[in-house]
């Protein structure tokens, strides 16, 4: 039922996805540095990051199962794919709060939230109709 | 000693508020998204490829607002700005 195109189609759009990810988190990051500093920027970077890295292993995860073609095992592969990365993001929150220091969280929580919003911009750049 | 505490047990209800209503909400949303992916799939089966990106990008739009919420929770719990005015 999956053919080469679609799965190639899909692995373009979590590109799109990871990509309009780092533009946000670049923006919030300029921002951070020209209002409050270095470390409101490396803060707003490690928001973003742990974001960009748990899409980024929840995307290799949704790429993986593409040949299934029963609808529940689909599912059960995007949410697991979507556990994964709440998990991930979870955990590198965790350790950016006990770990740096000079953290500014307001920024942390900017840069966060843009790559979190900006995860659906890439429906935008979807070409097939659904 | 005493405004401390009743800020700190304040801030831990209201962490769980946070974490617990987002996603609650979470958990709706993605369980309708989910039961119309799957009421479009038993209609056209062709349809699951093209709608399996899609799924996965609203997911991960659905969790946003829960992710967002994680964040200011540990904000709270591990920075919380409200405790800065007992210690001044």
């Amino acid at each position: 039922m999956t053919t080469p195109e679609t799965t190639q189609s899909d692995a373009q759009m979590y590109r799109n996805m990871l990509r309009w990810q780092m533009m946000a988190t670049v923006v919030v990051i300029v921002a951070a540095v020209l209002i409050s500093g270095i470390p409101a920027g490396i803060s707003a970077l490690l928001g973003g990051a742990a974001v960009i890295l748990g899409a980024w292993f929840a995307a290799k995860i949704a790429v993986r199962a593409k040949a299934k073609a029963d609808p529940t095992a689909v599912l059960l592969n995007m949410l697991k794919a979507e556990a994964v990365k709440i998990l991930i993001i979870a955990v590198l929150l965790f350790a950016v709060f006990k770990l740096y220091q000079s953290l500014v969280p307001f920024a942390l929580i900017a840069g966060l939230a843009a790559a979190a919003l900006f995860s659906g911009a890439a429906l935008a750049k979807v070409q097939t109709p659904v | 000693m005493e405004a401390l505490a009743l800020i700190q047990a304040y801030t831990g209800i209201g962490i769980g508020l946070i974490i617990g209503l987002g996603a609650a909400g979470a958990c709706i949303g993605i369980g309708i998204m989910c039961a119309s992916f799957l009421e479009g799939a038993a209609r056209q089966p062709e349809m699951i490829p093209a709608l399996q990106g899609k799924v996965f990008l609203l997911l991960g739009l659905i969790d946003a607002s829960f992710i967002i919420g994680v964040g200011l929770a540990m904000m709270f719990a591990f920075a919380n700005p409200l405790l800065s005015v007992v210690a001044q």
